[in-house]
């Protein structure tokens, strides 16, 4: 018999704001000190009160509209009630009764074709602490700088059927996300993490097979190694009776490539909601949703279709701008100001792209103001400073989006001499100094002209048009007798 | 007879706090051997409010355990008694001329009886108006912070003091809304609950009718009414602030703060120890009871009817003041409280707070002056403390 | 509530209880299982529910950091801190 795999995804993501969901401490917790960010609320201590922060909401919004939801406009916060080190006051607060946004639909595309997957829903909710083993022998640390840091939780139906499909729903969300810019979602700094429900049943079969969660997967390849694991097993067991099926939860041991039932206490997922008595009703009114809707990106293959069309791109340069919004910003400032979608999109690509790399950020990590980046490209159009001086000059407002290029430029002696007598000055200098080269080019040696140019171009510190100063250095050779 | 748990500044405008109000200089322990000794790192915002109007802090007073009991009978230092008979600490200050005022978390009405029992004038002002940061969370869709005083200018006067609007708390209503209360109101029509008043003792129903004859004689019009469903308030209120209780308190595990048992090899013993060895039997009973409503089960049938009933109740008030001022009830069932009556029954507060909990469960302002207590709609505390006036003036 | 609910239910609020408070606690379950008919008694088939009692919106806050409590001031009511973590016994996944 042939079977197919039901996959439903409930997908965490880490919102990019500054603080957290309902305390004010910094939600920058990756990397930082234990216990840093911590206030008396996030700690779990009593007297404290959640006061909802805003961008959290925009965030859910753009979440919702991104992957075409439905908004509710009266969206409530609720408590789930369970011990476990990592949730200090014993409660996570999240949405159980009014979620931010429903039924939305994402499209995907394999190998197989396109595909839509319907979300179910995407809540806001608060991440729990994080737990750190055996520093001390038999001792678990516990460290609350994670705590409270907003998540949005997006709940897929079962609409997926294999793990490249998977694969393509989690990089969907991924860029859609990134565009909005409400995430960063990257697995490794577990600002994305996934639940996988599984279950296999009879092709054409409409009745659900049994269903099991593998919990917190943190890299794509796990998760398809898992799906693949479990799709096995349950049809192993299905078809020949090797285990019985139970629902539960799992955790996927990545090193030894199976899947574990996780130990779970007798009264696990007793939750307890109910709505949060401390925080009233979140109310989006016309004015916030719209807002908010104004605020949305043009989608990646609107983006892709404008920049091959609209700017004559090569459909390889607009593919490589479109991995990032950040690059789409910065180069769509660069071209309203230089003019010149070619050189805008040169410069994204040999010069701010390979700079990231350098520094080992990722695209989105881009700081680079378009427009000022639109300014640079025009001085160097303009021959007034060199392209290698103008690579120095982006380099330094790698560190500082703020700096004024021609300022710079101008402060840095890094403008294009227009002083021939000065150009004049220095080729003359340079001949006078190396007799030798002079003569060998002459004698038809053409590598001899580099000691020369090279001289020149120390002397002039760069600002001049070398295909100019060659010209004019041969000329002044070909004058010498 | 102890009344402080910690004792602070001696000075002519002092007030007590009772211990659910954490502050910096001493200790909150909420009357939980959980909380022994332990210190807030921030103050109360009422307490800031007071301090910026020149109150000094003349104490933490004893409390009942999370402040859900009957009379602070649970506090893990021992009940407060005088003559065999229960007495709430935080009155008890102010009778004994110790403080100015006492401030008292009303999460399940027991400074109400307090006040009553001690012949003293206490105010639970409109939920929202005072800020509850600071406070040890209880019931907090009901937890109101209330004023006992002497007199009703004291009332009035911290009333001007606390009533605020705090951007620290989510369910603080407008600056404006909240300063409203302090206006001056005439109170001319009181409907009184008379079927409330047939579940008191004959003494305290004797008291009430001569509180009843004063108004009257002060040209306040009196007409007696049916409760109807009224009544149903303590059985939603106990599902609601239980339920919220259970969850407020499932912070207090012996791991960031607070009691750690000696007695455990895992984490699951940890936790169990350190909340059964300090937690006492009615706050236990409160966390099961809150738990259990709250289940799959019962959620519907229990917590979300009882959600239901609120509104219901709410509305019937609503109805109520449109045509009277206020509406008057016993605030208990006895004049006073002996050690036995808990005894007997560890969980009374379940019963004895069918007089609080309208206002509890409706957050309504009330009033308990000369042994009755009176309920007005929200904003209505004029109303309430020109009743006040009245009786002390008459008394 | 009978025995085993009551187990699972002190269980899950982790709590333990002895004999004579397992009594009196499902004497009390008991007590409050009659009253429920005060609420049924009430049709609630269109009432809205009502969480809270003042009909306000959320107001939400500004996305701004503002920390002001520094580690070691939290930590001074932990019994087991250890290099800036709070310390449990080693959890068993």
């Amino acid at each position: 018999m042939r079977y197919e795999t039901v996959i439903g995804l409930e997908v965490h993501v880490e919102l990019a704001t500054d603080s957290k969901i309902f305390c004010s401490c910094s939600a920058h917790s990756y990397g930082a000190e234990p216990n840093t960010h911590v206030c008396p609320a996030c700690c779990g201590m009593p007297g404290m009160l959640p006061i909802v922060n805003k961008r959290v909401v925009d965030f859910g919004m753009k979440a919702g509209m991104m992957l075409n939801c439905h908004i509710n406009r009266t969206t409530t916060f609720d408590k789930k009630s369970y011990y476990y080190p990592d949730l200090p006051a014993a409660f996570q607060t999240t949405q159980w009764f009014s979620p931010v946004a429903v039924n939305g639909l994402v499209e995907i595309e394999t190998k197989d074709g396109k595909k839509g997957i319907r979300i179910k829903q995407i809540h806001m909710e608060e991440d729990a602490g994080k737990l750190v083993h055996d520093i001390r022998e038999g001792t678990t640390h516990v460290d609350f700088n994670r705590t409270s840091v907003p998540l949005i939780e997006i709940v897929s139906q079962p609409d997926l059927s294999s793990a490249d499909e998977v694969e393509a729903y989690l990089d969907r969300l991924k860029t859609l996300l990134r565009y909005a810019r409400v995430a960063e979602c990257e697995m490794a700094h577990g600002t994305m993490r996934c639940d996988v429900n599984l279950s296999v049943r009879p092709e054409g079969a409409t009745e659900y097979g049994v269903r099991t969660e593998i919990k917190n997967m943190n890299s794509i390849e796990a998760i398809k190694r898992a799906i693949e694991y479990e799709t096995a097993r349950h049809i192993d067991a299905v078809e020949n009776g090797t285990e019985v099926l139970v629902q539960e939860t799992r955790r996927w041991d990545d090193i030894k490539g199976k899947s574990f039932a996780m130990r779970t206490k007798e009264t696990a997922g007793d939750y307890r909601y109910f709505p949060d008595p401390n925080i009233m009703p979140v109310v989006i009114d016309d004015t916030w949703f719209e807002k908010i809707k104004a605020s949305l990106p043009e989608f990646p293959e609107t983006k892709l279709a404008r920049y091959t069309e609209e700017y004559a791109l090569t459909e390889y340069d607009a593919k490589r701008l479109c991995e990032s919004i950040a690059l789409c910003e910065c180069f769509e400032g660069a071209m309203k100001v230089c003019g010149n979608a070619k050189d805008a999109a040169n410069w994204m690509i040999s010069d701010v792209m390979k700079t990231l790399n350098a520094r080992q950020m990722t695209y989105d990590m881009l700081k680079l103001n378009g427009e000022t980046l639109g300014k640079l490209i025009k001085l160097v159009a303009d021959g007034k400073v060199s392209r290698p001086n103008g690579r120095k000059i982006l380099d330094v407002m790698f560190d500082d989006s703020r700096l004024d290029p021609e300022a710079y430029a101008k402060e840095n002696s890094l403008i294009i001499s227009t002083d021939t007598g000065l150009v004049d000055k220095v080729i003359q200098a340079a001949i006078a100094s190396d007799p030798k080269a002079v003569a060998d080019f002459k004698g038809g040696k053409e590598k001899a002209l580099m000691a020369l140019f090279g001289k020149c171009m120390k002397e002039l510190r760069g600002n001049c048009n070398p295909q100019e100063l060659r010209t004019l250095l041969i000329d002044a050779i070909n004058k010498i007798d | 007879m102890e009344l402080y748990l910690a004792k602070g500044e001696k000075k002519e405008k002092t007030v007590a706090l009772d211990d659910l109000f954490l502050t910096k200089s001493l200790p909150t322990t909420a009357g939980s051997k959980m909380l022994d000794g332990y210190m807030s790192l921030f103050d109360a915002e009422v307490f800031t409010l007071l301090s910026n109007s020149g109150f000094a802090l003349g104490g933490k007073a004893k409390v009942g355990e999370f402040a859900i009991d009957l009379l602070g009978e649970t506090c893990y230092k021992g009940a407060t008694e005088k003559d065999g008979k229960l007495v709430y600490a935080p009155c008890e200050l102010v009778k004994d001329g110790e403080v100015l005022a006492a401030l008292c978390l009303d999460a399940n009405g027991a400074p109400r009886r307090g006040a009553a029992q001690s012949g003293l004038v206490y105010l639970k002002p409109t939920y929202g108006t005072v800020s509850r940061f600071g406070l040890v969370g209880v019931a907090s869709s009901g937890d109101t912070v209330g004023i006992c005083a002497e007199t009703t200018d004291t009332v009035r006067e911290i009333l001007s003091v606390i009533a605020h609007h705090d951007d620290k708390d989510g369910t603080s209503l407008s600056e404006d809304a909240c300063i409203s209360i302090n206006k001056e109101k005439k109170a001319a029509k009181v409907a009184v609950l008379k079927d409330f008043i047939a579940e008191a003792e004959a003494d305290v129903q004797k008291s009430i009718y001569l509180t009843i004859e004063a108004l009257k004689k002060s040209g306040v019009e009196v007409v007696e009414i049916n409760s109807d469903e009224i009544a149903a308030a303590r059985v939603a209120w106990n599902i609601l602030m239980s339920a919220e209780t259970c969850n407020n308190v499932s912070r207090f595990d012996g791991v960031k703060y607070g009691y750690r048992t000696q007695n455990f090899t895992n984490l699951d013993e940890l936790y169990t120890n350190s909340r059964t060895e300090a937690f006492g039997d009615l706050i236990k009973t409160c966390i099961l009871f809150g738990s259990e409503t709250l289940s799959d089960k019962n959620y519907m049938k229990q917590y979300d009817k009882s959600l239901r009933i609120r509104r219901v109740i709410s509305e019937k008030f609503a109805l109520l003041f449109k045509s009277y001022d206020a509406v008057l009830l016993p605030a208990t069932s006895k004049t006073s409280y002996s050690v036995e009556d808990v005894k007997e029954n560890l969980t009374l507060c379940y019963e004895e707070n069918k007089f609080t909990a309208p206002a509890s469960i409706t957050g309504l302002p009330a009033l308990v002056a000369g042994g009755v207590q009176f309920i007005a709609d929200a904003f209505e505390e004029g109303k309430l403390l020109c009743l006040a006036q009245i009786i002390e003036q008459e008394g | 509530m009978d025995r085993e609910t009551l187990r699972k239910l002190a269980m899950l609020n982790q709590l333990s209880l002895n004999e004579e408070q397992k009594a009196s606690v499902i004497a009390f379950f008991a007590k409050r299982d009659e009253e429920l008919g005060v609420l049924n008694n009430i049709d609630t088939e269109n009432v809205e529910r009502m969480v809270h009692v003042c009909p306000i919106e959320t107001v939400v806050r500004e996305d701004v950091i503002d920390q002001k409590f520094q580690r070691e001031d939290l930590q001074k009511g932990a019994v087991d801190t250890d290099e800036g973590y709070w310390c449990v016994p080693r959890v068993v996944e």
